[in-house]
C-alpha cells in the first residue's frame, strides 16, 4: 500500500511541477476554458450557471417548477449563492480564476467585474427582447449605463407594472403594538413626542402582560449593519424618504447630512430622556439579533423602529403561532414625524431603479442570445405567475372572475422551507415585476394581492385597521411619489469604497456612529455626550462624503432634465 | 523499626491528601461536565423544537414544542447524499495520506544523525505563520489543476507543521535503545520507521488522525472556493453551510436582506444541522479514544 | 529516570554530523524523502507567498498580480499611521496572550486531573463529553453565552440571589468584561479538545515510573508533580512555542459575534479590521500588508521563544 502511495505522490509532484512552470505566471483575468456553461443536456434543455454574491436559498436540482419552466423555455439555470464570504472577496477570487458562470450578480462586486472585462454589454441586444425592453423606460435604461455608455446589468427589483398593489409596508417605520392603540382608543399619533408619550402612559397603567411578564416599552436593535433601527430615523422624522445616506432638499437640490440636523439632536435627546426614564430597553445596545427577535416574539415589546422584513417573517409569525395576537401584540406602523408640519415619506410608491447592481451576463457565456431570451421569457406573464404564484390548483386557485387566491393550507405549504426548495422556483435574482399582472386583475405576486393579504391578517390588526378606517399597512402611513430623479441616493452610496475620499469618510462615519450613538443615548449629560460625538464625527471629514453625493445628485438631476 | 514508623506516618498523611485530592477532583469534574454538556444539550433541545416557537427563546434542556421537522428539513436538502459521500471519502483518504506523510516527515526530523534536521524543521515551522492569501493561493491551485477537482481536499493538506511537530515530539520521547539495537541488527531507516517506531506511536497517530479527520469532516471553505460550480464535489458541511448562510452571513446589508426576505433559516434548523454533523464523530470516536485515554503504553498495560 | 533519558537525547541533539559522502549514502532514504517533502512544501506553502507582492500594489483583480500599479510601502504607512490599527494590535495581542495562558493552563490541568480518575468508564465518558463543544459553531456558543449573561440570564440571577449585586450587570456594555468573556468562551469550547494531545502524551509515560514513585511513598500530588508533568513537559513546551507564534491570531468570529458598539474599542481584532477596511472595500493590498505584519511578528516571536528554549535545554521547534 505504501508503494502505491509513493507512486501517486510522485505523479502528483511531477504534474504540479509541469503545471507550475506552465501556468504559474498567469495571474490575469482572462477567461480560460469553460466548465459547463451553456451546455445542452438531453431533452434539448440548455443548462446555464449563475452566481449571486448575496446570501440566498438554494433550490433542489429536481425542483418541480424549475422543470416546468425548463420545458417551456428550454433553459434551466443552476443558481449558486454567496456562502460565508464577503461579496467583494468572492468576486475577487472568481476574477482571479478567470472562470465565470453564465449569469452573475456581483452585488457590490459588480464594478470589479466590469473592470475585469468580464461582462457582456447588453445594449445591442435589448431591443430584440420585448419583455426586457418593456422592463424599463428609455430614461431608466440610460440611468444604468456605465461610464463607457454601455448597459452591463439589469436591476432586478422594485419595478412596478401597472397599478401598484403594495399592501405591506416592506420598509422602515415606527411600529407599535395594537394593544397600546386600542387601550388609548385608537388616537391619531403623528409626532415622535406623541408616540413616546403614548407608550409611557400605557406602560404606567399596564406594566405587565396577561401572564405577568413585564413589558419592554421600547427597544432598539443595534447589531452590526442592522443599526439602521437607531441611526437613520432623523431623515424620516424630517419628512424625507429613505435615501440611505443623506437627505436631498427637493427645492434647492442640496444634499443635507441627516446626522447633524436639529431633528437628529431632538431625536437622540428624546431617546436619551426615555432611556433614563426606563422606557428604552437597557439592553438595546448589547442585544444580538436573535435576542431582539426573542423579545419581540414574546410580545413584551410595545414599540420599536425597524424594517418590516427584518421582523415580520420571524417575530411576526412567532407572535401569531403563540396566539399573542389575541392580546394585541401584533405591530402596526405609525406615520411619525418630528412635528405636525411635516408630511411623512415613510412609504414611497412607484419603482426604484437601483443602478448600482443587477443581473449581468459574463464573457464565459457561449450563447448570450439564448440567455437573454430566457430572461425575456421569465418576464412573460405565464412564467412570471409560475415563479411567484406557483402551479395553478396546487399553489393557488382561480375563481370564475379570474381572481387568484390561496387556501390556508396552500399558504402554509408555500412558506415551508423544504417545499420551497423542492417545488417553488422564483429565480429570485432574475428581473421581476411588482404591481398588477397583465390580466389587470391580480397582483404580480401574492404579497400584493389585496384579498390574499386581508385574509392573512391577524385579528387584532384587522380591528385596528377598521378603527382607523384603513385596509392596509401602507394606508396607515399614506404614500407619496418618489421625490425626484436623484432618488434613491443609496444606489450610489452602497458602492462606496475607501478608494475615494468620500467613501473613506462614509466608512469612518459608520464606525463612529456605531460606537458613539449608543453612548449618546446612554449619556448622563446629553449635551456633553453629543458634543463629544460631534467632535469625533467632524474628524471623519463628512464634507468629503457630502461633496461626492452632491456631485452624483447633480449628475442624476442633469440626466433626468434631458427627458423633460 | 523507626524508619517504618515514619513511613507509615507519611503514608497516612499522603493518603489523607489523596482523599482530599479525590474529592476536589470529583467536584471539578462534575462541574466541568455540567458546564460543557449544557451547550450541547441546549442545541439538541432547540433542534427538536418547533422553529417559530424557538424564536421566543427560553429553551434550555427540553424542547417546548417537540418536532422532528428541523431534521427532515436538513435531511431533505438537495445534494446531501453527494456531499456525505464526498465528505466520507475525503475524510478517509485525507486522513490516511496526511497521517503517512506527517509521520514520515516527523520520523526524518526526529533522527538525531540526520544532517538537515534543523533546517527541515525550520522550513516547516515557518509555514505555520505565513500565508500567501486567498487570491494567490487560488491562482496557484487553478494552475495546478486542483480547482473543480476532488484532489483539492487531499493534496494541499497532506503535511501540516503542527501535526508533524506533535508526532516528532512523541518520537523524540521514545527510548533510543530500541532504535540503537535495531541498527546493530542492520535495520535500515525504512524498517526502523515501519517496524519499530510506528507501532510505538499508536497513541500519537490516533491523536493526529483524529485532528486531521475532524478537520476534513468539518471543512467547507475549500469546497465553496475551489468547487463552487462543481456540484459533484460538494461536501456535507458546504451543503449545510448553504442552508445556514442566510442567517449567518456577515456580508449582508439591508438591501440584500430586503430582497431575500423570508429566506431566513431558523436557529432550530441550524441546531439540527449541528447535531447531524456531530453524530458520526461521536459514533466513531470511541474507536480512536481507546488509544489515548485508556493508555496503551510502552511497557505494557497501565494500571 | 525520565530525566536521564532526556539528557542523552539532548546530547544527541547537539551532535553535529559532518556532511560526508559516507554520511549521505547512509542517509539516502531520509534525503530522498526530505527532497520530495521540500518540493511539496515549496509549492504549497512558499510559492503563494509571491502574492505578498500585492501589499505593495494597488491590486486590481482585473489586472492581476503582474500588471497592477506599484505603490511601494504606502499601505504599511497607512496602516501604522491609523490609530485604530494600533488599537486593534493592542486588542489582538491582549486577547491572544490571555487566551493562550488560560486555555493552555486549563487544558493541561484538565488532562492531568482526568488522568487521575481511576474508573476507566467514567474517564472515557467525561473525556467524550469534554470535547463535544468543539463541534458547536461560534454562533451557537456565543448565543448561549449571551443568553446566560443577559439581564435575566442565569449568571445575574445567581449573583442576585447571593446578594452580591442589586441590579443586573450588563456584561456586554462594559469594555472591562470583554476580554475575560472571550477567554472564558475559548476555554469553554476548546478545553476538552486541547486536552486530547496531553492525554496522548501521558500515555507515553512509562508506568514503572509511577510504581517507583509509589514505592518511594509519593502521594498523588507528588506523582503529578514528579512524574506526570515532567513526562509531558516536551509536549507542553512544543505547543507553547507554537502558540506563542499565534498570539496575533486571536480570532475574528468570536469577537465579531460578542462585540457591539459600546465595547468596540476593546473588541476589534486585526482580522476584523482587515475585513472592514480591506476585504469589504475591495482593498487587497491592505489585507496582505496586515498579513505580512502578522507573519513577521509571529516569526520574530518564535525565534525568540525557540532561543529561550534552547538556552534552558528544553525541547524546541527547530
Amino acid at each position: 500500500m505504501r508503494k502505491k502511495h509513493v507512486k501517486h505522490l510522485m505523479l502528483a509532484f511531477m504534474m504540479s511541477a509541469a503545471l507550475i512552470t506552465g501556468c504559474g505566471s498567469d495571474g490575469g483575468g482572462t477567461s480560460g476554458k469553460k466548465t459547463e456553461g451553456g451546455s445542452s443536456d438531453d431533452g434539448g434543455i440548455t443548462e446555464f450557471t449563475a452566481f449571486f454574491a448575496v446570501p440566498g436559498s438554494e433550490i433542489n436540482d429536481d425542483n418541480e417548477i424549475q422543470q416546468i419552466i425548463a420545458e417551456k423555455t428550454g433553459v434551466k439555470v443552476k443558481e449558486t449563492w454567496l456562502t460565508g464570504q464577503e461579496a467583494e472577496e468572492a468576486i475577487g477570487t472568481i476574477i482571479a480564476g478567470g472562470e465565470y458562470p453564465d449569469f452573475i450578480e456581483g452585488g457590490s462586486g459588480n464594478p470589479q467585474l466590469l473592470d475585469a472585462g468580464a461582462l457582456v454589454p447588453l445594449d445591442d441586444y435589448i431591443d430584440k427582447y420585448p419583455n426586457i425592453k418593456e422592463f424599463f423606460t428609455e430614461q431608466e435604461w440610460d440611468s444604468i449605463r456605465q461610464e463607457d455608455g454601455h448597459i452591463y446589468w439589469i436591476p432586478q427589483f422594485s419595478n412596478i407594472y401597472g397599478e401598484e398593489k403594495a399592501c405591506e409596508h416592506n420598509d422602515e417605520a415606527f411600529w407599535i403594538q395594537t394593544r397600546v392603540l386600542k387601550w388609548a382608543g385608537y388616537p391619531e399619533i403623528k409626532t415622535m413626542d406623541q408616540y413616546f408619550d403614548l407608550i409611557e402612559r400605557y406602560n404606567k397603567e399596564n406594566p405587565k402582560m396577561e401572564d405577568g411578564t413585564e413589558n419592554i416599552p421600547y427597544t432598539i436593535l443595534c447589531e452590526d449593519w442592522r443599526y439602521f433601527c437607531l441611526e437613520n430615523a432623523p431623515q424620516f422624522l424630517d419628512g424625507y424618504p429613505n435615501d440611505g445616506s443623506c437627505i436631498v432638499d427637493p427645492k434647492t437640490l442640496k444634499v443635507i447630512d441627516y446626522n447633524t440636523t436639529d431633528t437628529a439632536v431632538k431625536y437622540f435627546k428624546k431617546l436619551n430622556e426615555e432611556y433614563h426614564k426606563g422606557i428604552v430597553d437597557r439592553e438595546s445596545f448589547t442585544q444580538t439579533y436573535d435576542e431582539y427577535i426573542a423579545k419581540l416574539s414574546s410580545g413584551r415589546v410595545l414599540g420599536m423602529i425597524d424594517q418590516w422584513w427584518d421582523f415580520a417573517y420571524t417575530a411576526g409569525d412567532a407572535i401569531k403561532s403563540a396566539g399573542l395576537d389575541k392580546q394585541g401584540c401584533s405591530y402596526v406602523p405609525l406615520p411619525i414625524t418630528i412635528d405636525e408640519s411635516k408630511t411623512n415619506q415613510w412609504h414611497n410608491s412607484g419603482g426604484v431603479v437601483n443602478a448600482g447592481s443587477g443581473l449581468a451576463i459574463t464573457t464565459s457565456c457561449d450563447d448570450v442570445e439564448k440567455a437573454l431570451q430566457f430572461v425575456n421569457d421569465l418576464l412573460g406573464q405565464e412564467i412570471h405567475d409560475l415563479r411567484f404564484w406557483g402551479v395553478k390548483d396546487t399553489d393557488y386557485q382561480v375563481n370564475d372572475k379570474g381572481e387568484f387566491s390561496r387556501t390556508d393550507e396552500m399558504r402554509t405549504r408555500c412558506a415551508d422551507t423544504a417545499y420551497k426548495a423542492s417545488h417553488m422556483c422564483t429565480y429570485s435574482y432574475f428581473p421581476q415585476w411588482g404591481g398588477t399582472s397583465r390580466d389587470g386583475i391580480n397582483a404580480m405576486s401574492p404579497s400584493g394581492q389585496a384579498s390574499e393579504f386581508y385574509d392573512g391578517l391577524k385579528n387584532d390588526v384587522k380591528e385596528c385597521f377598521d378603527a382607523y378606517g384603513v385596509k392596509t399597512y401602507v394606508e396607515m402611513l399614506g404614500t407619496s411619489e418618489a421625490p425626484g430623479p436623484w432618488y434613491p441616493m443609496w444606489s450610489y452610496s452602497n458602492n462606496f469604497t475607501t478608494s475615494t475620499d468620500g467613501g473613506m469618510a462614509w466608512t469612518k462615519i459608520g464606525e463612529i456612529k456605531h460606537e458613539y450613538l449608543p453612548k449618546v443615548v446612554m449619556a448622563k449629560d446629553f449635551d456633553k455626550g453629543w458634543d463629544e460625538y460631534m467632535e469625533k464625527y467632524k474628524k471623519c471629514k463628512p464634507e468629503d462624503f457630502l461633496a461626492e453625493l452632491q456631485t452624483e445628485a447633480d449628475r442624476r438631476v442633469a440626466e433626468a432634465a434631458k427627458y423633460k | 523499626m523507626e524508619s517504618t514508623e515514619n513511613e507509615k506516618k507519611r503514608r497516612k498523611k499522603s493518603s489523607k491528601a489523596d482523599v482530599a485530592f479525590t474529592v476536589f477532583n470529583s467536584i471539578f469534574m462534575v462541574l466541568f461536565v455540567i458546564v460543557t454538556l449544557y451547550p450541547v444539550l441546549n442545541t439538541l433541545a432547540i433542534s427538536l423544537n418547533d422553529g417559530t416557537d424557538a424564536l421566543r427563546g427560553g429553551i434550555h434542556l427540553l424542547p417546548r414544542k417537540f418536532t422532528w421537522k428541523n431534521y427532515t428539513t436538513v435531511l431533505e436538502k438537495n445534494n446531501l447524499i453527494t456531499g456525505a459521500v464526498i465528505t466520507v471519502a475525503r475524510t478517509v483518504i485525507g486522513t490516511l495520506t496526511a497521517l503517512v506523510t506527517n509521520a514520515i516527515l516527523a520520523f526524518i526530523v526526529s533522527r538525531p544523525r540526520f544532517m538537515f534536521r534543523k533546517q527541515l524543521s525550520l522550513f516547516w515551522v515557518i509555514t505555520m505563520y505565513v500565508n500567501g492569501g486567498l487570491i494567490p493561493t487560488f491562482i496557484l491551485f487553478k494552475g495546478l489543476g486542483l480547482t473543480n477537482s476532488f484532489w483539492v481536499y487531499i493534496i494541499p493538506g497532506m503535511i501540516s507543521a503542527f501535526n508533524m511537530l506533535v508526532i516528532r515530539t512523541y518520537m523524540n520521547g521514545l527510548p533510543d535503545s530500541l532504535v540503537e539495537s535495531a541498527q546493530l541488527d542492520g535495520a535500515g531507516y525504512t524498517t526502523i520507521f515501519i517496524k519499530i517506531i510506528s507501532p510505538l506511536c499508536k497513541p500519537v497517530y490516533a491523536t493526529v488522525a483524529l485532528f486531521v479527520a475532524v478537520g476534513q469532516w468539518n471543512s467547507w471553505f475549500d469546497a465553496m472556493l475551489y468547487n463552487r460550480m462543481s456540484n459533484e464535489y460538494t461536501t456535507l458541511q458546504y451543503e449545510l453551510m448553504k442552508l445556514l448562510s442566510a442567517v449567518t452571513n456577515i456580508g449582508s446589508t439591508a438591501e440584500t436582506m430586503k430582497n431575500t426576505a423570508g429566506a431566513v433559516t431558523p436557529a432550530s434548523v441550524r441546531a439540527a444541522a449541528t447535531i447531524i454533523t456531530m453524530l458520526p464523530i461521536i459514533c466513531i470516536y470511541p474507536f480512536l479514544q481507546k488509544y489515548f485515554v485508556t493508555g496503551l503504553t510502552l511497557g505494557g498495560v497501565k494500571e | 529516570m525520565s530525566g536521564k533519558r532526556k539528557k542523552t537525547k539532548q546530547v544527541e541533539t547537539e551532535m553535529k554530523v559532518k556532511i560526508t559522502w559516507k554520511e549521505i549514502k547512509r542517509q539516502k532514504v531520509l534525503l530522498f524523502w526530505s527532497a520530495i517533502i521540500v518540493i511539496y512544501g515549496f509549492i504549497f506553502y512558499y510559492l503563494p507567498l509571491g502574492g505578498w507582492i500585492m501589499a505593495f500594489q494597488d491590486y486590481k483583480p482585473a489586472k492581476g498580480l503582474l500588471h497592477s500599479e506599484f505603490i511601494g510601502f504606502d499601505k504599511f504607512i497607512q496602516l501604522f499611521s491609523d490609530e485604530t490599527f494600533i488599537r486593534v494590535i493592542r486588542n489582538t495581542l491582549a486577547m491572544g496572550v490571555i487566551n493562550l495562558v488560560i486555555t493552555f493552563v486549563m487544558a493541561i490541568l484538565f488532562a492531568i486531573l482526568l488522568n487521575e480518575i481511576r474508573q476507566r468508564r467514567t474517564k472515557k465518558v467525561i473525556q467524550t463529553i469534554s470535547y463535544l463543544p468543539h463541534f458547536l459553531s461560534w454562533i451557537i456558543v456565543t448565543g448561549i453565552l449571551h443568553d446566560a449573561l443577559s439581564g435575566t440570564g442565569i449568571i445575574n440571577e445567581v449573583l442576585r440571589n447571593l446578594h452580591l449585586i442589586d441590579h443586573s450587570i450588563d456584561f456586554f456594555a462594559h469594555p472591562s468584561y470583554f476580554w475575560p468573556i472571550v477567554a472564558f468562551a475559548n476555554v469553554w469550547k476548546e478545553t476538552g479538545w486541547n486536552a486530547i494531545i496531553y492525554l496522548s502524551a501521558i500515555t507515553a509515560i512509562d508506568p514503572s515510573l509511577y510504581e517507583a514513585a509509589s514505592i518511594d511513598g509519593a502521594g498523588r500530588m507528588a506523582k503529578i508533580m514528579h512524574v506526570t508533568l515532567p513526562g509531558i513537559k516536551s509536549t507542553i513546551i512544543i505547543l507553547l512555542l507554537m502558540n506563542v507564534g499565534n498570539v496575533l491570531n486571536a480570532g475574528f468570529e468570536i469577537q465579531y459575534l460578542l462585540g457591539n458598539g459600546l465595547v468596540k474599542s476593546v473588541s476589534e481584532t486585526i482580522d476584523i479590521y482587515v475585513l472592514k477596511w480591506g476585504i469589504s472595500q475591495g482593498d487587497y493590498a491592505m489585507g496582505t500588508a496586515a498579513g505580512i505584519f502578522k507573519s513577521v511578528v509571529s516569526i520574530v516571536l518564535i525565534v525568540i521563544a525557540n532561543q529561550v528554549a534552547k538556552r534552558s535545554g528544553e525541547e524546541r521547534l527547530y
